[in-house]
């Protein structure tokens, strides 16, 4: 009866803002999120990203991530490291924990974030020498 | 290569080689004249003297015949046969350029047999040579390359390569200037000959026969000289190219900038090739009153020295004392400022490779702040005449004249490394003109036998006075010459031996009416300039002068240094190498090194000679005579010159043979500089031996802030110390 | 008497479209309105970042620069050149950038005595 009417919704609605964690949180999230989304936490990575599932919506739209608070409002794509990105793109459904194939060794880099348009991207550099080599003057 | 012999043979007076045109004009006041003979050349008339070759008197109507082996410069090999032509009624062609012409011969250099034997003898020289053109230095100025394209077959009748393969030859290591590739040798032995009649080491020769010739030292060692270099312009293939050169670039793609050096006082004329705003290398250009066509291996290879320790901005001692890079407004203004305080109190240095156009133009700057100091780095006597004559300071009979001399007193100098080239000449004399040397001084190798009279300045009295058993050699001799070295003159007593040596060669007749006796050799290219613009040589009036600006134009020679001067001395240099002048610099100014400015430039001789820009100056530096009339602007004693023309008419206001450019003028007065000299008071010190600072190879290479700079000369100074080391 | 007569030869000179200073004020004025009123038409046809009371300002500036020229003559050529430049523009035979030469007036001047010339590196 509840659900013909769509009154569900309205709880739905609720429950969610009651899982964000009250009205301005909910309102942050909306604000920072353009969507405000109930689903199942299903992991959180090294960068305290949380990536959630809910199947009750249509596939594709299923799986998110919610970046770290201190991201702020920069957070791009990116900063979701790799183990987490098969998963988060329906690569698989294996969580990156239980999946046995998944390799790792200690020489393994850590996830970096795409650093463009910041002082730590990568500039090209010249490596052909100067036609010129100008003196140095000497140190005192 | 060939193009320029060809014009060079076609210029009158240079007809023939120049050791036949002395003993022509050694011999002209006596012998009569032998009567010319007509031969045919193409059925063209020419009357040449009898003694001419075959391929001169071809030259002189204008009809190059191809050679290889045959240099006018070096004695006639003939072993190359790329010269033989017909000549009529002659059974086999004759190698043109061993053959004298005959009355009445027919010669015919483009007849059926003409071509096939030039066809037949360049078959035989492709059979070995390689082809690897496309990879070789030389390619694009190979005499062998041109030579069989126009006078070569389309194929080879030796098909037996194809199987057996072509010869081969082990590349030896003759040092660090020159690359060899032995292969490609077609044993023309122009190297052997350079090397045993122009440089006088005998290092280079034959080892086999026939198809096992080869070229080289049979021992492995270096190739001592210091004209090492123009062995690589004389070799007419590749296999003889220059090693710091090698793989950079290509002839057809580089520019060719005429210009002068200046690493030694000669004044070498040289071309600067340059691509891409670099130099790539400098090859000589031909000057028959200089340096002919060869060049001494310091100005041939330290062009690598131009591009490195390079001062390219200009830069202020902060507070910390340290140097900053400033840009050129901020360090005018601070250098300006100091000038402007100091008042007449400034005084300025003069290195070895300055400009006249800066000197003049520093010149005119001090003096109109009231300030005389103006000084050379390198001193010469000021009692008698001083510089005031210029025939006190000159090489008064030309470096050219040299070779007609019959009798050579070398005074406290080692002209082999001082200036190679005025040696080449002195060794050419005593080759070809029974020219005699005798030397006071340290005992050095020549490369030519000498009479060495000792080192001792008692052995110069005594042949002043004419008791010493050389002076009666002197007086008898019919042209004799005494070359003073520059450095002798710096000593404490340089007076007292100039005047010395000014009354023994007013007392040594002549038998030529313009024969002058007195020679002076200057080891740095700016001193002639200087001492004409009227700098006062040596630094003393820099010790005493208590002076708050000091600027230095290039001098790097350490002749003054910081305890020389009071403790506000502010230190101005301005030059293009950082070396000693810049490290006690308190404010650098960059200015521009040879290659890269317009400048004039006078040589021991007294010729002014002009550079031309050939890359542009790196970074901010910039010319050095607009740097100091920035500087007169901001200080507010403005220069009335703004360019080129200007600055060369006040040159020219100066001292007008410094425009005069490419002819030396005569110096003069050599009575009046005598009879000065007598008057001086400064005794000869008898005690101190007479010495050169320059006695070995290894001392010739870094002399100056370009040739400190350069790794290749550093190459040079190791490898003469290990050879030195070799059993060889 | 002769030179005086001379005198007026000299001055009575062929006019060129003005036979009197009135005439050529006139003349002025009319190209002065022709091109204020093609103004508007100029800034949206070629889109110059500049507005049209920019132009006026400009069109004002152009007209007062030439206002000392006592010679009617001169002052019917420049009538002409301006009504020339006037038809280019209205035409569209000029291009965005040759209309915006007139506003290049920030460009700075080449440097021109030797100091600033070393200063700027041009020498």
């Amino acid at each position: 009866m509840a659900k013909y009417f769509g009154i569900d919704r309205i709880f739905t609605f609720l429950k969610t803002i009651k899982e964000t964690g009250g009205l301005k949180a909910s309102l942050y999230k909306l604000y920072r999120m353009d969507s405000l989304r109930p689903g199942q936490l299903v992991g959180t990575d090294k960068y305290g990203n949380k990536y959630y599932e809910n199947p009750h919506y249509f596939y594709g739209r299923n799986r998110w991530v919610e970046y770290a608070p201190y991201y702020g409002m920069d957070y791009d794509g990116s900063q979701v490291p790799a183990e987490w990105f098969g998963w988060l793109h329906y690569k698989t459904d294996l969580l990156p924990d239980k999946d046995p194939s998944r390799p790792k060794y200690k020489w393994m880099l850590d996830h970096t974030e795409n650093l463009s348009g910041t002082p730590g991207q990568y500039m090209p550099y010249s490596t052909t020498l100067p036609k010129i080599e100008a003196w140095r003057p000497p140190a005192k | 290569m060939l193009r320029i012999t060809f014009t060079k043979v076609l210029n009158g007076a240079k007809l023939s080689p120049k050791h036949i045109y002395v003993a022509t004009r050694a011999q002209s006041g006596e012998v009569k004249k032998p009567e010319k003979v007509e031969v045919f050349i193409d059925d063209k008339p020419v009357y040449v003297e009898p003694g001419t070759t075959v391929l001169q008197a071809a030259a002189m109507i204008g009809v190059e015949i191809p050679r290889f082996c045959y240099h006018e410069r070096l004695a006639v090999a003939g072993n190359c046969r790329m010269c033989l032509v017909e000549v009529e009624k002659s059974p086999k062609p004759v190698a043109a350029c061993a053959m004298p012409v005959m009355k009445g011969w027919r010669i015919k250099t483009d007849s059926e047999m003409t071509r096939k034997a030039r066809e037949g003898i360049m078959e035989f020289l492709l059979v070995n040579h390689p082809l690897d053109c496309p990879i070789c230095d030389q390619g694009g100025e190979c005499d062998l390359q041109d030579q069989s394209m126009a006078f070569g077959s389309d194929r080879s009748r030796f098909t037996d390569i194809e199987f057996s393969g072509k010869r081969a030859v082990e590349d030896k290591d003759i040092g660090p200037l020159i690359k060899t590739i032995m292969t490609r040798c077609i044993h023309c032995t122009r190297c052997i000959r350079f090397a045993s009649e122009v440089a006088g080491v005998d290092d280079l020769g034959t080892t086999g026969r026939g198809n096992d010739m080869q070229v080289g030292t049979y021992v492995e060692k270096l190739f001592m000289s210091e004209l090492s270099g123009n062995i690589i312009d004389l070799c007419p293939v590749g296999a003889l190219t220059s090693k710091p050169y090698s793989f950079t670039a290509r002839p057809w793609e580089i520019r060719k900038v005429d210009s002068i050096d200046v690493l030694d006082a000669v004044g070498s004329n040289i071309i600067v090739s340059t691509r891409t705003g670099e130099v790539m290398r400098i090859v000589p250009r031909v000057n028959e009153e200089i340096n002919e066509e060869w060049l001494a291996d310091k100005s041939r290879f330290a062009y690598d020295g131009l591009k490195r320790q390079r001062l390219v901005t200009p830069m202020i001692r902060d507070c910390n004392g340290e140097l900053k890079p400033v840009d050129w407004e901020a360090a005018l203004l601070t250098v300006a400022k100091v000038i402007k305080n100091a008042g007449s109190q400034v005084g300025a240095i003069a290195g070895g490779l300055a400009d006249a156009e800066v000197l003049v133009a520093v010149k005119d700057l001090l003096n109109k702040l009231g300030s005389e100091a103006l000084c050379t780095e390198h001193t010469f006597p000021l009692d008698g005449s001083g510089t005031d004559l210029r025939s006190s300071y000159l090489l008064n009979n030309k470096i050219a004249g040299v070779e007609e001399a019959d009798l050579v007193l070398l005074i406290g100098t080692n002209p082999r490394l001082e200036a190679p080239l005025l040696n080449s000449r002195l060794r050419k004399g005593w080759i070809h003109n029974e020219l005699q040397v005798a030397l006071i001084g340290p005992k050095v190798d020549l490369r030519y036998d000498y009479e060495h009279l000792g080192d001792d300045a008692k052995v110069l009295k005594e042949i002043v006075s004419g008791r010493h058993q050389f002076s009666s050699k002197l007086k008898s001799a019919k042209k004799p010459l005494i070359i003073v070295g520059s450095e002798l003159l710096e000593r404490a007593d340089g007076a007292a031996v100039l005047s010395a040596v000014q009354t023994l060669a007013a007392n040594t007749p002549s038998q030529d009416k313009d024969w002058k006796v007195l020679n002076i050799l200057h080891k740095v290219a700016s001193q002639v300039a200087a001492f004409d613009i009227g700098y006062t040589p040596g630094v003393d009036k820099i010790r005493e002068g208590n002076l708050k600006a000091l600027l230095l134009i290039g001098a790097d020679e350490g002749a003054i240094d910081k305890s020389d001067l009071p403790q506000d001395c502010f230190v101005i240099y301005q030059g293009h190498h950082g070396d000693q002048g810049a490290s006690i610099a308190d404010a650098i100014l960059p200015g521009a090194a040879y290659t890269e400015k317009q400048a004039t430039y006078v040589n021991t001789e007294g010729r002014a000679q002009e550079t031309l820009v050939a890359v542009t100056a790196p970074g901010r530096a910039r010319e050095d005579w607009k740097i100091i009339r920035a500087l007169s602007e901001i200080i507010g004693a403005k220069l009335p010159y703004d360019n080129l023309n200007e600055i060369r008419c006040r040159l020219e206001e100066v001292a007008p043979h410094l425009t005069r450019y490419g002819s030396a003028e005569e110096a003069n007065y050599f009575k009046q500089a005598e009879q000065l000299a007598k008057k001086i008071k400064i005794q000869l010190d008898e005690c101190t031996p007479i010495d050169v600072k320059i006695k070995e190879l290894q001392d010739y290479f870094m002399t100056d802030a370009i040739t400190r700079a350069s790794p290749t000369m550093a190459k040079c100074v190791q490898a003469v110390l290990k050879q030195k080391q070799s059993k060889y | 008497m002769a030179s005086q007569a001379v005198k007026r030869t000299i001055k009575e000179v062929k006019p060129i479209l003005s036979v009197d200073r009135e005439e050529a004020r006139k003349r002025v004025l009319n190209l002065y309105k022709a091109w204020y009123r093609q103004l508007p038409y100029i800034v949206k046809a070629y889109d110059i970042p500049k507005n049209v009371e920019q132009c006026r300002e400009r069109l004002r500036e152009e007209f007062t620069k030439h206002d000392h020229f006592p010679d009617i003559r001169v002052i019917d050529m420049l009538v002409i050149k301006g009504q020339m430049e006037l038809k280019e523009i209205v035409n569209v035979w000029k291009q965005k950038g040759h209309v915006m030469t007139y506003f290049k007036d920030s460009l700075e001047p080449k440097p021109k005595d030797f100091l600033s010339k070393f200063l700027s590196g041009k020498e």
